[in-house]
C-alpha cells in the first residue's frame, strides 16, 4: 500500500467522522434554538390569551390560521399541569396545496409540531388551553442546514481527494527520484548518484544520507579492489623467486623417480598458483575498466586463430572441432577478447570427453560454443560466480567469471545453456 | 656475453645470476638504483636485465639515460606490472623487450640471447650450432646443408632448446613458451611429448645428432654435445 494512499484513508475517514459529529452537533444546537424560539412564540401567544381572558374575563375567539392552532378544553382545576409537548400539527390544506401535491386524498395533513399545555381560569371555570404551532418552517431549515452539511462535506472529500493525489505525488518526488537513483546505482559504476533537488528537510536529509552511504559504499570497494591488486601485486616477486629458485634446482640434475616427482608437482602448483594470480589482476583491471584500449578485431580471423592455436590440444584429447564462421567485426579490446576467447575454449576442451566434440558457430548476432561433457547440466548462474568450479577441475575457478566480466565491458551477455547433450556458451553481441 | 642484472630482490638475481653463468658470459649485478646508474656509466654490456621497481629510483629513468648516452646494450624490462601501457612505455623508449614476473629462467635466456643475437650480428640471421644451421629471417632450419621442414611450433621449440643449450628445460616453461599464459592445461604435457619426438626424428633423418633428451619426466634436456 502506498503511503499516500494510506494517508488519504485516514485523513477521509477522520474526516468524514469529524463532519459527521459537528454536523450532529450543529443539528442539535439549531433545533434546540430553533424549539426555544417556538417555545417563546407559544408563551407569547400563551400570555396574550391570559391578558385577554384577565381583561375580558371570557375565552378569546378563535381564529383559523395556517400555522397555529389554539384549542380551549374545560378541565378539572388542578388537573393541567403547564408543559411544552412535541405534537401533531393537523394542517389543513387549501386548493393550492392540494393541487400541488397530488396523489393526497386527504383534504388534510400531520405535520409535526410544538405545542403548549396550559391552563387558565375563567371565572370559576378552569380550562386546558392547547396551542400549537407547526414545526414544519423549522424542520424545514434544518434540512436545508443539513444538506448544504452534507455537501460541504462531500465537496471536502472530493477536494481533499484531489488536491492529495496531485499535491501528494508532486510532494513525494523527490523520493521517488532517490529511490530510482538507489535503484540505478552500481559500485562497479563510474556515475555517482546525482543530487536530487528539494526543498524538503527530510528528502533532502535522506538525499544526503544516500549519498554519504554510496560514497563509502564505493570508497570500501575501491579499498577492496586497491588491496586485492597489491596483494596480487606481492604475490608476484615470490611467485618468480619461487619458479626461478625451481628451474635452478633442476640443473642439479641426478634426481629420483620420487624427486622429480615432487618437483612436477611444485611446478604445475606454483603455475596454478600464478594463474590465480594473474586471473585475480586481470578482474581487477577489467572491473576498474582499465583495459580500455579498443579496435576493430575481425572475429572471424581470431577465432581461427584460436583453433590453430588450441590444434594440438584437440588433437591430444580426440576431439572433433566442426566450425562455422560468419565475417563479424567488433570494436573492442584485442587483449581482453584473446582472453575471452581462451578461456572459452579452454573450457570447451577441459570438460569435455576424451573423444568428444566442440562446435563453435560465429554469427553476425552471437558466437556459440558447444562441448560434449558430462551428461549432467551445469547451474547457469552459479558457474560464473568466483571460485566456482568442478571438483576435478585444475581451473583456477575464475575464468567463466573474468569472462563473463570481459561481455559485460564490451556489452555483450554471456550466458549457459544445455542443449542435447551439450554445454553451450553463447557470446551475443 | 656480458650481462648485467637490476634487480632489488635478492632470491630472483641469484637465480638469474646462477642461470647466466657459464663459460664465456660475465653477469654482474646490481641491487639498488645508485648501484646500476654507477655501473652503466662505467661499463658497456651485451644486455642489461632492467627491474622496473627499484630501492632508490625508478628503472625507468635508468632507460631514459643509457639512450640518452647513446649506449649500444642491449635493455630487457623485468616488471611485476602486466599492464600495456608499461609495456608501450618501455619499448617506446627504447627497450628490446619486456618480460611479466613470474617467468621462467628458460624463456628468460631466449629473449636475452635473441636480443644478443639482433645486437651483435648485425645483419647476419644465421644461427649457427654445430650442424644446424637456422635462418632467422626465413624461418628455415638446415642439418649439414639438408633443408628440414619444420612446423611452427617445433622451430620455435628448437630455437628455444639452442637458446637454453645444457640446461634442463622444464615443461611448464616449454608450454608457457609455446602457447602463452593463457593455456592452463598444467596435467597434461602429452601433446609437448609429440613435438619433441617430431623434431627429434626430423632432425635425426636429416643427419644430425640426438641432442634433446628427458630429463626425469621433468623436462627436457638440449645437449651441446
Amino acid at each position: 500500500m502506498k503511503l499516500s494512499a494510506r494517508y488519504n484513508r485516514v485523513n477521509l475517514v477522520t474526516t468524514v467522522i469529524v463532519m459527521l459529529f459537528t454536523g450532529i452537533i450543529y443539528y442539535q444546537a439549531i433545533s434546540w434554538i430553533l424549539t426555544n424560539q417556538k417555545d417563546k412564540d407559544l408563551k407569547v401567544e400563551e400570555q396574550e390569551v391570559f391578558d385577554y381572558v384577565a381583561l375580558n374575563h371570557r375565552l378569546p375567539q378563535i381564529f383559523e390560521s395556517d400555522d397555529q392552532q389554539i384549542t380551549f378544553y374545560n378541565a378539572r382545576p388542578g388537573s393541567i399541569q403547564r408543559e411544552f409537548i412535541d405534537t401533531k400539527f393537523y394542517k389543513i390544506l387549501d386548493k393550492n396545496d392540494v393541487q400541488r401535491k397530488q396523489g393526497k386524498t386527504h383534504a388534510a395533513e400531520y405535520e409535526s409540531g410544538r405545542a403548549l399545555i396550559s391552563s387558565v381560569a375563567v371565572g370559576n371555570k378552569y380550562y386546558k388551553i392547547q396551542i400549537i404551532v407547526s414545526k414544519v418552517e423549522t424542520e424545514y431549515l434544518i434540512r436545508i442546514i443539513f444538506m448544504i452539511t452534507i455537501g460541504v462535506i462531500l465537496f471536502l472529500v472530493l477536494i481533499l481527494l484531489i488536491t492529495n493525489r496531485l499535491i501528494l505525488n508532486r510532494l513525494w518526488q523527490p523520493f521517488y527520484n532517490i529511490m530510482k537513483e538507489l535503484r540505478l546505482f552500481s559500485l562497479t559504476d563510474a556515475n555517482d548518484i546525482a543530487k536530487v533537488d528539494t526543498n524538503i528537510d527530510e528528502f533532502r536529509e535522506l538525499n544526503q544520507a544516500v549519498l554519504t552511504m554510496a560514497e563509502k559504499a564505493k570508497h570500501d570497494y575501491k579499498d577492496l579492489k586497491i588491496f586485492t591488486e597489491n596483494a596480487s601485486h606481492e604475490l608476484l616477486t615470490p611467485i618468480a623467486v619461487i619458479n626461478s629458485k625451481l628451474d635452478t634446482l633442476i640443473q642439479t640434475e641426478n634426481f629420483s623417480a620420487q624427486q622429480s616427482k615432487l618437483l612436477n608437482d611444485l611446478y604445475s602448483a606454483v603455475s596454478r598458483l600464478n594463474r590465480l594470480n594473474q586471473s585475480l589482476l586481470l578482474l581487477v583491471k577489467i572491473e576498474n575498466r582499465l583495459l580500455h584500449e579498443q579496435q576493430r578485431i575481425n572475429l572471424h580471423d581470431l577465432v581461427e586463430e584460436m583453433i590453430v592455436q588450441f590444434g594440438e590440444i584437440f588433437q591430444d584429447k580426440d576431439l572433433k572441432v566442426t566450425y562455422s564462421l560468419a565475417n563479424k567485426e567488433i570494436y573492442a579490446s584485442r587483449y581482453l577478447a584473446e582472453i575471452l576467447l581462451s578461456n572459452l575454449f579452454s573450457n570447451a576442451i577441459r570438460h569435455n570427453n576424451k573423444g568428444g566434440e566442440i562446435a563453435i558457430d560465429l554469427t553476425e548476432e552471437s558466437l556459440t560454443i558447444k562441448n560434449t561433457g558430462d551428461a549432467m547440466p551445469l547451474n547457469g548462474e552459479e558457474i560464473f560466480t568466483r571460485f566456482h568450479k568442478s571438483s576435478h577441475s585444475e581451473g583456477s575457478g575464475l575464468g567463466l567469471t573474468i569472462s563473463r566480466q570481459i561481455c559485460e565491458n564490451f556489452n555483450f551477455s554471456l550466458n549457459y545453456t544445455f542443449q542435447n547433450g551439450y554445454h553451450t556458451f553463447i557470446v551475443e553481441f | 656475453m656480458k650481462i648485467l642484472i637490476i634487480e632489488d630482490e635478492e632470491g630472483l638475481r641469484e637465480s638469474i645470476e646462477e642461470y647466466f653463468s657459464e663459460a664465456g658470459n660475465i653477469c654482474e649485478t646490481a641491487s639498488s638504483y645508485q648501484s646500476a646508474m654507477a655501473k652503466i656509466n662505467l661499463y658497456s654490456y651485451d644486455c642489461i636485465l632492467l627491474d622496473i621497481t627499484l630501492p632508490g629510483g625508478n628503472g625507468i629513468n635508468i632507460l631514459k639515460k643509457l639512450k640518452e648516452k647513446n649506449h649500444p646494450d642491449g635493455v630487457l624490462i623485468i616488471s611485476a606490472k602486466n599492464s600495456l601501457d608499461d609495456r608501450l612505455d618501455g619499448l617506446n623508449l627504447g627497450a628490446d623487450d619486456y618480460l611479466v614476473k613470474p617467468f621462467h629462467l628458460s624463456e628468460l635466456k631466449a629473449r636475452v640471447s635473441a636480443i644478443i643475437r639482433r645486437k651483435t650480428f648485425n645483419g647476419s640471421n644465421l644461427l649457427l650450432f654445430n650442424e644446424i644451421a637456422i635462418d632467422l629471417l626465413a624461418k628455415e632450419v638446415k642439418v649439414h646443408s639438408i633443408p628440414v621442414k619444420l612446423t611452427r611450433k617445433e622451430y620455435a621449440l628448437l630455437i628455444y632448446f639452442i637458446a637454453n643449450k645444457g640446461k634442463v628445460v622444464s615443461k611448464n616453461a616449454i608450454a608457457e613458451h609455446l602457447w602463452g599464459d593463457g593455456i592452463d592445461m598444467a596435467n597434461n604435457f602429452d601433446f609437448i611429448y609429440s613435438h619433441i619426438k617430431n623434431i627429434r626424428k626430423k632432425l635425426m633423418e636429416a643427419g644430425c645428432k640426438d641432442y634433446i633428451h628427458a630429463a626425469y619426466g621433468m623436462g627436457y634436456k638440449f645437449n651441446e654435445h
